[in-house]
């Protein structure tokens, strides 16, 4: 038994060190950590791609400190493997900060790993609240959150939605649905509070597992109510069959508004058709047809995307993550080391106003280690297009209302 | 009134939408013993092959049938005499569950590979028209999905009642050992209806692929509350599956109008243990057969 023991043990230092290539002394590693495979592989990669191409730039120009920059990527596909992964990343590819992950989940448990290594850990696209406010140190976090996500739809539905239907927000009915994990019961819990600091009358707000096969009787239950103005916070599945269902039951609000996963996606206004896709409103991270003017930028990363991925971006998770990376490459640039209190302390002096990057949405770090710039768009689907309406500044065309 | 109609008839319509995926599963559950936990991934297989018939041959879905049915067949026995059978000697009906929810595992991932996390659309080919009957309305193809789980169900009953087959089928289910010495090929029995039993989530395959969007996780959607249904109406039982089926429709609309969206889940599964608690072999299970213990 003992020699079998250290037979393995004497493998796995071997296994490990053919692994383990020491990189080259000019060359400096960060970690990607994404689900690369599994459920959220799509949107996972999507995100990880803007990683690699902010990655490029910087290496084109210099790279950093004068070392080019190395990616290690960490599959983060389920929680638990996003925890050995994050410790891989940080033992074994000796990772100076790590780029993540999409997913909230994935972000909460790997942060944590990084945190106790003292491994400077920076969020680029998870929404949850609770990734940030957990009072960790070496946690950043570049994109806007759920919150900001509620907060916009609120002030869509009072700057603009009522009057383009032609009443006053307090006498809009408005009903919110959401999947009922933490991440639409967390974006409609700001939902309520928001819509109840603007004095709107939220008539109804109901949960349904995110798996459901059938809404309809949701859907009756909303038309009976005669809803005005309905929020859905969906995955792409639900988002399908809520809009196909109450279209179907002749069930047309004045405005859906939607909170991005399904609703931002080109294949949920194919499947659910672009007639009947018309019209809603959908709030998201930035999307491509914006007013290049307040993203500059936007256009030479969607050229650089199609030269190296050969198509179109998926959705806006590249460009996010694309800004976000870029940036703190850039201060990291700017610092003498890579000790992670210099990295830290370089991530802090990032002040960046909003229209100047290709995402629009300005770069301070405040509270919780929170970017207290960031802001999410409004977008709106047109003649089978999605095209940000809101703000003003950001926007490509007017929102259009049926009344 | 005719709100309660309507939510009535969208029950009946979620019920035949549960029906036709249960009946497989109810059928190898039954007769081989095992639990499928790749039945939703079955599921999932079917609709993609609806799609690739359906966007790349122009077929209409129901056309597909002619395509599905038999892959599905062939995909169910195989799985029955490579992956089940040798694992039925080892005795313990664990390892059967583990190497089924490894198949489940497998064919999502597989279908990640191939086809991406996207979602693939199966065009609707008219199935999406409402039907108006009387002052309700409902979909063309779900109408069609409840005649076929109707048309299913008693055709299956009748297969296993009256013809030679469906005897021995039955005969292995009462009594593996006895139905050897009679001199029935039992493997060939168990391959059969695991064929049989993955054959119908392929027909559910093809009716359900226009109405909703396909993707690699489209099974695990419809496959929990197929096994909730199979438990509720008796193991095995297919006349008990429908009229699960359509109980467990019934109870989720009705409280998803009624009481809300949030409260849907908790009404299903709390008639669901209230029934296993009164009748702990189902609607239409026959009490614990100890013929079934085979030696």
């Amino acid at each position: 038994m003992r020699v079998l023991a250290r037979t393995l043990a004497a493998a796995l230092a071997l296994g490990a060190a053919a692994v383990h290539a020491p990189a080259r002394a000019a060359d400096v590693t960060f970690g990607a950590l994404f689900p690369f495979s599994g459920q959220l592989a799509l949107l996972g990669e999507e995100s990880a791609r803007g990683v690699e191409i902010a990655v490029d730039e910087v290496n084109a120009a210099g790279g950093v400190q004068g070392r080019k920059v190395v990616l290690a990527r960490g599959d983060a596909v389920d929680n638990n493997q996003a925890i050995g992964e994050a410790r891989r990343l940080i033992s074994l590819e000796k990772v100076v900060a790590v780029f993540g992950s999409y997913s909230s989940a994935r972000s909460i448990a790997a942060s944590q790993v990084a945190e106790l290594s003292g491994i400077p850990y920076f969020e680029l696209g998870a929404v949850a609240e609770e990734v940030t406010g957990r009072g960790l140190q070496y946690l950043y976090r570049t994109n806007p959150t759920a919150e900001d996500m509620a907060k916009l739809a609120v002030e869509m539905i009072v700057n603009k939605v009522a009057a383009g239907l032609g009443k006053k927000p307090e006498d809009l009915k408005i009903g919110i649905i959401y999947e009922d994990s933490s991440y639409g019961t967390s974006v409609a819990n700001f939902q309520k509070k928001f819509a109840a600091g603007a004095k709107l009358n939220v008539v109804t707000a109901q949960g349904y597992p995110a798996s459901t096969v059938d809404m309809s009787s949701l859907v009756l239950d909303l038309k009976r109510r005669g809803i005005d103005v309905l929020l859905q916070t969906s995955y792409q599945n639900d988002s399908v069959l809520f809009l196909q269902q109450a279209n179907e039951a002749g069930f047309k609000p004045g405005a859906i508004i939607g909170g991005g996963g399904g609703y931002s996606m080109q294949p949920t206004a194919d499947a659910v058709g672009h007639k009947v896709i018309e019209g809603v409103l959908d709030t998201d991270f930035t999307q491509y047809l914006v007013n290049t003017k307040y993203t500059p930028g936007i256009e030479s990363f969607v050229a650089a995307y199609q030269k190296k991925y050969g198509g179109l971006p998926r959705s806006g998770h590249s460009l996010n993550n694309y800004v976000g990376a870029k940036l703190i490459l850039q201060a990291i640039d700017k610092a003498k080391g890579f000790e992670p209190d210099t990295i830290i302390k370089a991530v802090k002096g990032i002040d960046v106003a909003d229209g100047v990057t290709a995402v629009g949405y300005g770069f301070k770090f405040g509270k919780n280690n929170q970017n207290e710039r960031a802001a999410m768009m409004g977008m709106q689907w047109q003649n089978g297009k999605l095209v940000t309406v809101y703000p003003d500044s950001a926007a490509v065309a007017p929102m259009e209302m049926r009344k | 009134m005719d709100v309660f109609l309507q939510v009535l008839a969208n029950g009946v319509m979620l019920g035949g939408l549960f029906a036709i995926v249960s009946v497989g599963l109810t059928l190898i559950f039954g007769i081989v013993k095992v639990v499928n936990f790749a039945h939703g991934e079955f599921l999932m297989v079917g609709m993609y092959l609806t799609y690739l018939a359906v966007t790349g041959l122009g077929l209409h879905p129901f056309a597909a049938v002619i395509l599905v049915v038999p892959v599905l067949f062939l995909m169910g026995a195989l799985t029955q005499r490579l992956l089940i059978q040798p694992l039925l000697a080892a005795g313990d009906h664990h390892i059967q569950i583990f190497a089924t929810v490894g198949l489940s595992t497998a064919l999502i991932n597989l279908a990640l590979l191939v086809f991406g996390a996207d979602i693939a659309n199966t065009p609707s080919s008219g199935l999406r028209q409402p039907v108006e009957i009387g002052p309700v309305r409902v979909l063309l193809g779900q109408v069609v999905i409840l005649g076929a789980a109707i048309v299913l169900v008693a055709g299956l009953q009748l297969f296993l009642a009256r013809t030679r087959t469906g005897r021995a089928i039955r005969a292995v289910a009462q009594n593996r050992a006895a139905a050897e010495l009679m001199g029935i090929d039992v493997d060939r029995i168990y391959a059969l209806t695991f064929g049989i039993g993955a054959a119908c989530v392929g027909v559910a395959a093809v009716l359900i692929a226009p109405l909703y969007p396909t993707s690699p996780n489209s099974g695990t959607y419809f496959v929990l509350i197929a096994f909730v249904v199979v438990v509720l109406g008796g193991l095995g039982s297919i006349r008990g599956a429908f009229a699960g089926a359509i109980l467990i429709g019934l109870i989720d609309s009705v409280t998803g109008f009624y009481v809300g969206a949030d409260m849907r889940e908790v009404a299903v599964f709390g008639v669901f243990l209230a029934i296993l608690i009164l009748r702990p072999s189902g609607l239409f299970g026959r009490q614990l057969r100890l013929s079934h213990v085979s030696p």
